[in-house]
């Protein structure tokens, strides 16, 4: 089909080679975050986890909104918006609507238990080593499966703005982010966190201001002034005969009616209402099973404050969620013209600041906003992980009498650990950055959020309850994950449309989770009873 | 021990004191707010819809049947051509879709055009594709030459309107090799790629304006965000006061 070939497309002018500006504004961020990782770094284990507890409300909410806003809410979004439309809602609203849900149910009620990782409530919670250690390597899991999707944006960034191919990118970003990691701790992470978090929204919302006004829509508000460019999608933009606006490339402000992008579940966009319900489901459930996102709540003084720095997180989170749809509507505008050609949709935000004709440094400081929010989230999650690794399985299960100083080495043992193995799964580029995120999400949703909501709710879900509920919720997974690789490597296993239809890789927690929590329930009903220090506790200091 | 260990008891639904019943009254109800706004919100969206079609599927319905029987008017033609541009310039088709689609404009532009302008259609085309596969920005001058000429060439025999954005996708949307023949099995596609793309699931909440959004746009994209912070506020606002009232110290 010679008509749709270019030697050159406009999406390669795009892409162009080494960026200058752009990449000093990068390096000097990244060196700002390693500056504040080194002042404010980790002195022994308790700072390295727990930040030694001594973040205020807003200031954890500004680093659970740092930690959160990753690769996939500031690029991924935009992204699944940007080709599936009103289908892409699903994850803003799945994303956000999980906190609901994390304070209402969690989040005083975790802080009250009292420990620093996921693993530990559950060990301790479920009085097993075996469910400490599974946890453990659950929590290693999403942390890894997370990641994933990070280090694809970080690669897709650095690619941007060095120049230079996905897989070298991968590769300097990831050992960058490990580098910062190792060097800070939790405690700089926390304070970077809350560095990061200025830098993400300023670098996002900026390109918002200029696009509304240089295209003509109300402009002081661009989280409301782009209703008009939704509705002017949906009836089509004619060419203008007077003052007529231009994308970046010369190409007129217009085109034909694409009522797909907004109209609901569209048959053009090949999603389904099913799969908006399941997906926003696993999303928000998921999100009360992060054990990243679990374990802020043990960096704050007090229930009241865990449950303050909630709300707070949230606000500044939306502030992020409501704008990224606008990236999206104006891509699909400035895009439209077949001249522009396939541009890659998780750097549509950084394209569509650019087709918008923004000026490149201000481009630049986006595409390092793209890094920071990744940087932050990764940080986190790798923290999250080496926890799990060296507390969880290395000291409580493996050698008790570990030394502090061990316990340390062991957390940058761990960090170095999954940062490779995530760098090279993030080489095999397996789904958008959006969708590998949603992954974790349905994996946190279907094991760890089943065990938080019975252990702290229900004082009858006892050891036996909660491993049959994890074989239940780790089955699903299984079969889900296993027919996700398969399909992405062309392996076709039995019965695969209806498992991609009903069990996709992005979804399954919406019957996986249910599954586990009425298993857990069942077999807790007919096994002996929790032990009474354990419900004693549970009356005295969580529900107290 | 038996009375003991049965007054250390949690469960959501049965709450044991009255903090307890009034926590998780609480709960109950900002759960119940929040699911019915989120998900009920879209099970009203799915009840209500009705499959809407745009008008330029409205327009190729009337035409289809002359054009696959090659008993079409010049207007019929004219129109079929301008519902397969609508189709073609949504960026979201898919690209086998899109070359039954270019084969189909292609072939009826070719059969609109008179006999002078075939040969020209055709050798323009055709020049734009090998400069096309040549140049390395598309700022060269020569292709934005081509490009407009057969731009100009092929909006004139289509008769698209000097408005008319699918006037900017007719250039590059045409194939010199689909010029001749509307292949079988391209023809047998069109009506489902029409019906993919061209008809919507609309309603009356996708179809009222609200602050410039179609209202379900509105609601899911913005306002249940809101929704999401206020409910988090109030949670932790009537706990706080429920502490204060009972001087309870956390």
């Amino acid at each position: 089909m010679p008509s749709f070939l270019f030697a050159a497309g406009a999406s390669t002018q795009l892409e162009g080679g080494f960026k200058l500006g752009p990449a000093i504004i990068l390096i000097t961020i990244l060196c700002v975050f390693v500056l504040v990782g080194i002042i404010f770094r980790a002195k022994d284990t308790t700072d390295f986890y727990a930040a030694g507890r001594s973040i205020s409300r807003v200031g954890s909410g500004m680093a659970i909104a740092s930690n959160w806003m990753s690769a996939a809410s500031f690029l991924g979004m935009a992204a699944i918006m940007y080709g599936s439309g009103y289908h892409g809602l699903a994850y803003v609203v799945g994303w956000t609507g999980g906190y609901v849900l994390l304070l209402i149910l969690m989040a005083g009620q975790i802080r009250k238990y009292g420990k620093y990782t996921a693993a530990d409530f559950i060990g301790d919670r479920y009085y097993s080593k075996g469910l400490r250690a599974t946890g453990a390597i659950i929590a290693i899991l999403i942390s890894i499966s997370y990641c994933v999707g990070q280090f694809g944006g970080i690669g897709l960034m650095f690619k941007w703005i060095l120049g230079i191919d996905y897989a070298i990118a991968v590769i300097i970003g990831g050992s960058v982010v490990l580098v910062y990691t190792l060097i800070s701790g939790m405690l700089g992470v926390t304070k970077n966190m809350q560095i990061q978090y200025v830098i993400i929204i300023i670098s996002f919302l900026i390109p918002l201001f200029i696009l509304t006004f240089k295209f003509d829509y109300f402009w002081l508000l661009p989280q409301i002034g782009y209703g008009s460019v939704v509705s002017d999608i949906v009836s089509g933009i004619p060419i203008a005969e007077t003052t007529q606006m231009f994308n970046a490339l010369g190409h007129e402000y217009a085109m034909v009616p694409a009522p797909e992008f907004a109209m609901p579940w569209d048959s053009a966009t090949g999603q389904t209402f099913f799969q908006w319900m399941a997906i926003a489901f696993s999303l928000m459930v998921g999100t009360a099973g992060l054990p990243h996102v679990i374990q802020r709540f043990y960096v704050v003084p007090k229930a009241r404050d865990a449950r303050w720095s909630v709300v707070w997180g949230l606000f500044f989170i939306c502030i992020l969620y409501w704008s990224a749809p606008v990236y999206s509507a104006f891509g699909k505008i400035l895009s439209a013209n077949p001249e522009v050609g396939k541009l890659s949709k998780d750097a549509i935000v950084v394209y569509t600041a650019q087709l918008g004709g923004i000026n490149p440094l201000i481009v630049g400081l986006l595409a390092a906003g793209g890094v920071s929010a990744a940087f932050s989230t990764v940080s986190g999650l790798l923290v999250a992980g080496a926890s799990a690794f060296s507390h969880d399985l290395y000291v409580k299960v493996l050698y008790p009498e570990a030394s502090p100083k061990k316990q340390l080495l062991m957390a940058r043992v761990g960090t170095v650990v999954m940062a490779i193995i995530v760098t090279a799964i993030a080489l095999l580029k397996l789904g958008l950055i959006a969708q590998l995120v949603a992954v974790a999400f349905s994996l946190a949703g279907c094991t760890i959020f089943p065990l938080f909501l019975l252990g702290i709710w229900w004082s009858g879900s006892n050891k036996q309850g909660a491993i049959a509920g994890l074989i239940a919720g780790g089955l699903v997974s299984l079969i889900a994950i296993t027919y996700f690789v398969a399909g992405v490597k062309g392996v076709d296993l039995p019965a695969s449309a209806f498992v991609a239809k009903w069990l996709g890789a992005w979804f399954f927690a919406w019957i996986g989770a249910p599954l586990a929590i009425l298993v857990n329930i069942v077999v807790s009903l007919i096994t002996p009873e929790t032990p009474i220090e354990i419900r004693k506790f549970l009356v005295q200091n969580v529900h107290s | 021990m038996d009375s003991n260990q049965n007054d250390y008891h949690i469960s959501f639904f049965k709450p044991t004191t009255a903090l307890a019943k009034w926590n998780r009254n609480l709960a109950i109800k900002l759960i119940l707010i929040w699911a019915v706004a989120v998900f009920g919100f879209q099970f009203l969206l799915r009840l209500i819809e009705k499959p809407t079609p745009e008008n330029a599927y409205v327009k190729y319905e009337q035409v289809w049947e002359n054009i696959s029987t090659e008993n079409a008017s010049i207007e019929e033609m004219q129109t079929f051509a301008h519902t397969s541009l609508s189709v073609l310039g949504k960026l979201i088709i898919k690209p086998d879709q899109k070359v039954s689609l270019s084969n189909a404009l292609s072939w009826v532009t070719y059969q609109l055009a008179d006999s002078l302008q075939k040969e020209s259609l055709f050798n323009q085309t055709k020049d734009l594709e090998k400069i096309r596969s040549e140049i390395t920005s598309i700022s060269d001058p020569v292709y934005l030459e081509a490009k407009n000429a057969l731009s100009n060439l092929a909006n004139s025999i289509l008769g698209l309107q000097k408005t008319d954005p699918r006037r900017l996708i007719v250039a590059l949307s045409l194939v010199s090799n689909d010029m001749e023949v509307f292949k079988a099995e391209n023809k047998a596609l069109v009506p489902t790629i029409m019906s993919t793309y061209l008809i919507h699931n609309q309603s009356i909440l996708t179809d009222t304006k609200f602050l410039g959004f179609p209202f379900h746009y509105f609601y899911t994209a913005v306002f249940l965000l809101i929704l999401f912070v206020f409910l988090c506020w109030l949670y932790c606002y009537r706990v706080d006061k429920k502490n204060v009232e009972l001087d309870i110290e956390e």
